[in-house]
């Protein structure tokens, strides 16, 4: 039983539809990576799947389970429980999901009690723990302080730190790295990768980096328009793009090594199209040079390993 | 040959605040920068945030006045020329599309407004002017006529180009230009911008984090630490081989798209760099993996381009 | 809905304005023209009224429709006038603190903190018992004190869009300060600055009601709605409606620009 399956996920706020077809698979101890440019639905999916969109907006989806446990018909309250316990989240901008009024420690310990109960000093015990093992130096130091006197860094080892208070199987990273540093971003990809492998845990990574993707995924999903287009392996995805938007991509990207300094970058010409209602079929085909007639219908997810929703894979 | 660009020993020092008692703090956000960079050349300024390239582009611009040191272009310093003329020798590309153009402006006035600053061209050719460069960059006449909240971000980078070259300056400083692009819109402006430079011969400085960027586009780096420039070299000499320890580790943070490879480790602390409070010696060494006993009480020379107790022989 | 009340406010604001503007032409009487055969006549709903005076007359038998729609005349130029006043004085010293800082906004300051100190009805009391009243006076008093919301909101709103990089690119193209404080800073605080105008325009309406009703406003027989209420003071027990009438017609147009205000907050976004 894979820990997070999601299929045919279609999301609408009114008129526009924000995903129209997000088949997502994370098993136990392996990384998958959402990849796709802005506005595409990556953080979407990964919001709907948390049962965390805003008010007004509309979601489908054919089967959303996590651990086998089906989460369409879940209410708020089940799913609270579930969210901050056997499912964590980490957030792109870790100041506004840090409370500025409380401390670090208090804050952990809070996650930890109201899911788990236990006392106070057990949390906070187990809190200090978790801020050494994500190379926090002085853990006993950094419960006492609130979140702005720390750095960038630190603030998103806090939260992966803080992620890990109940021992979740399921970790969804919304962008975790996109505000901080190379070095920083380095380190902290690191410190994920360690952790996922070390905990076994699910791992599903947003971001609209492939560098970062190349790096810590086992399995990637790339999204456009709101679909799910092509997923794979990493090693395959790379070495083998079947989607021509996951080519167009990889072409756009300066490659050290691979196109000497200076050289015409490749691009993809033209805009994403608008999805208001009625929008079906491909959504790259107006910037496709392989479009044809075919593309305007909805196209299936082709493959049974290396998947791509492209009439050229059929 | 006089160099385009010249800065001599560059400085910029702040007094903050702290609370409402508290002694002001001292914070060197630049530290002593020279560059010389010849006539249609691309530098590369790569750094971490807090390294001060966002204050050393507000000081090359004029923006901010110095505390020390001098800009000159082609010759002439920038802190003895009044406004006008500064805006014809050298212009910004800045990093968000979205709060660098005027939203209560249409296109075409954005792009027309440092004409209209120099004074003495008619409506009719400042227009023409506008909507040549324009056309130049990707921008139709049709869409000239729109406001930039109606344009996409790729669009508006392209306008906020077209502003800076109308011009025609000597230098273009382009802060960030892609890093709050999508890869593919990042790609065209790259494009957009080699194929300017090239045609119009300008000088540019290109201030960013991405050093896979920066490879594909510059000529010469530097690399930017806590105000200094700890390493200043040609690009193909830097990227083949770094010399200083801080650009090894940053070159090694570099995530190229190849699988397989894992995460590196950088071997930095977390020690965070605080303008306000630079080390003594070396300001890297709290945080150099390679640090000596030397490297807290002196400071590093020069050798080679770059700042490093260890490069001495 | 959410825009219902921007909307309603408008349109209030729209009908009193008509109102004013063409009171002349429709006026069924001159407002100005008693007579003493016909006084306090009584308006259409209750028994006995006469149907040349739809709402009745005044204690000098003055027609009081024709006496409202001419103060709304009054109301409104004295809002107006006083917001075109006080607007100026507020939005320079706002945005030149903002935008200069250091000594320049430290005077700024120092000014508003001085204003805000000042109890606005008292002054405006003491200079209009001081120097007798008249229209162009409540305007000048009115417009000297009221400013200081002006000047808070435009000296943010100026701190906040001064940092922009669209700015820092006027700089760098060789604008001059005034060009970059005219045409890059004022037009993208000027929605802000439109809710404080409303704000503003309902107080001064209100201010100058309850000065004329304590005979330190407009100078009878100028049919001000705060004067047709103090004229109507003395007749209230028997003649209830000479005081509902304007008291309805002041609250009803007070309460309008003020849902207009807060529609345009609501539009902006922000908080002002």
């Amino acid at each position: 039983m894979s820990l997070l399956e999601v299929r045919d996920l279609h999301v609408r706020f009114g008129q526009t539809a924000a995903v129209r077809g997000a088949d997502i698979v994370v098993e136990r101890g392996e990384t998958h990576c959402i990849v796709g440019e802005s506005g595409c639905g990556k953080s979407v999916t990964s919001l709907a799947v948390m049962g965390l969109l805003a008010k007004g907006a509309e979601r489908r989806a054919a089967r959303m389970a996590f651990d086998g446990i089906d989460l369409l018909p879940m209410n708020e309250r089940a799913l609270s429980r579930l969210r901050g316990d056997r499912i964590a989240m980490i957030f792109q901008e870790p100041m506004t999901s840090l409370n500025p009024a409380y401390t670090v420690g208090s804050q952990m310990a809070e996650v930890r009690t109201r899911h788990k109960g236990g006392t106070r000093r057990a949390a906070l015990d187990r809190a200090e723990e978790l801020l050494g093992r994500v190379g926090i130096t002085a853990p006993g130091l950094r419960l006492g302080q609130f979140p702005h006197q720390l750095s960038g860094g630190l603030r998103q080892r806090v939260m992966i730190a803080m992620a890990l208070m109940n021992d979740p199987e399921l970790l969804i990273a919304d962008e975790p790295t996109t505000a901080l540093d190379v070095t920083i971003q380095a380190q902290i990809l690191r410190l994920l990768a360690q952790l996922q492998a070390e905990l076994g845990l699910g791992l599903m990574l947003i971001t609209h980096d492939l560098g970062v993707v190349a790096r810590v995924a086992t399995r990637v999903s790339v999204m456009y328009a709101g679909q799910v287009v092509e997923t794979a392996t990493t090693a395959e995805l790379f070495a083998n793009p079947r989607h021509p938007y996951t080519r167009g991509l990889l072409d756009c990207l300066p490659v050290p090594g691979k196109l000497p300094p200076g050289s015409q970058l490749g691009t993809i010409p033209g805009m994403v199209p608008k999805l208001t209602e009625g929008f079906r079929g491909c959504g790259f085909r107006s910037r496709c040079a392989y479009a044809q007639p075919a593309c305007e219908a909805d196209i299936p997810l082709y493959g049974t390993t290396h998947l791509s929703r492209c009439v050229l894979s059929a | 040959m006089t160099p385009a660009i010249e800065i001599r020993n560059l400085a910029k020092r702040f007094n903050v605040k702290q609370g409402f008692f508290g002694k002001p703090r001292e914070v060197r956000a630049v530290d002593g920068v020279n560059l010389r960079l010849e006539e249609g050349a691309t530098l590369g300024i790569v750094g971490e945030s807090g390294c001060g390239k966002s204050t050393l582009a507000k000081l090359i611009l004029g923006l901010l006045a110095p505390t020390e040191g001098d800009v000159l272009v082609a010759g002439q310093s920038l802190g003895a020329l009044d406004r006008r003329a500064r805006a014809r020798l050298i212009q910004p590309v800045f990093q968000d599309p979205f709060s660098s153009l005027n939203p209560r402006r249409r296109v075409v006035d954005v792009v027309a407004m440092p004409l209209v600053a120099q004074g003495g061209l008619s409506g009719a050719e400042i227009r023409a002017q506008s909507l040549a460069m324009l056309e130049r960059v990707g921008i139709s006449a049709e869409m000239a006529g729109r406001y930039p909240a109606q344009l996409s971000g790729g669009q508006r980078q392209r306008v906020a180009i077209a502003r800076a070259l109308v011009l025609r300056p000597r230098i273009l400083l382009c802060d960030e230009p892609t890093s709050a692009l999508d890869v593919s819109v990042q790609a065209q402006i790259l494009n957009l911008l080699a194929e300017l430079r090239r045609d119009m011969g300008i000088t540019t400085l290109f201030i960013s984090h991405n050093l896979a960027v920066v490879e594909h586009v510059a000529d010469a780096v530097a690399v930017m630490y806590l105000g200094r420039f700890v390493e200043y070299a040609p690009a193909k000499e830097l990227f083949a081989a770094p010399r200083h320890p801080y650009t090894r580790a940053l070159l090694a943070s570099v995530l190229t798209p190849e699988p397989g490879l894992g995460v590196p480790d950088v071997g930095l602390g977390d020690a965070m760099p605080d303008p306000s409070n630079i080390p003594p010696g070396c300001r890297f060494h709290p945080r150099c993996p390679v640090a000596i006993a030397r490297c807290s009480t002196e400071a590093p020379p020069l050798v080679g381009g770059a700042e490093c107790h260890l490069l001495t022989p | 809905m959410k825009k219902a009340g921007l909307y309603v406010g408008l349109a209030i604001l729209v009908l009193v304005a008509l109102a004013a503007i063409l009171a002349p032409w429709i006026a069924p009487h001159d407002p100005y023209a008693q007579d003493l055969n016909n006084r306090l006549a009584v308006p259409f709903w209750m028994e006995g009224t006469n149907p040349a005076n739809l709402l009745g007359t005044d204690q000098l038998g003055r027609d009081y429709l024709s006496r409202l729609l001419y103060g709304a005349r009054v109301s409104l130029i004295i809002g107006v006038l006083t917001v075109i006043v006080s607007g100026v004085i507020g939005i320079t010293l706002g945005v030149l603190g903002g935008f200069f800082g250091g000594r320049v906004d430290d005077v700024v300051l120092f000014l508003i903190t001085t204003r805000l100190a000042i109890p606005v009805v008292l002054v405006a009391l003491a200079v209009v018992g001081l120097f007798g009243s008249s229209a162009v006076l409540v305007v000048t008093v009115l417009g000297l004190l009221l400013w200081d919301r002006f000047a808070v909101v435009a000296r943010s709103t100026t701190m906040q869009v001064r940092g922009l990089d669209y700015v820092s690119a006027a700089w760098a193209a060789g604008c001059s300060t005034p060009r970059i404080l005219l045409s890059e800073i004022l037009p993208n605080i000027l929605s802000h600055l439109a809710v404080v105008a409303t704000l503003e325009m309902a107080l001064a309406i209100l201010l100058e009601a309850s000065l004329s009703f304590l005979g330190l406003g407009v100078p009878p027989p100028l049919p001000s709605w705060g004067l047709m209420i103090a004229e109507g003071r003395d007749f209230m027990f028997f003649s209830a409606w000479v005081i509902w009438i304007p008291g309805i017609a002041l609250f009803v147009l007070v309460l309008g620009i003020n849902l207009l205000g807060d529609g345009l907050r609501d539009l902006v976004g922000g908080r002002a």
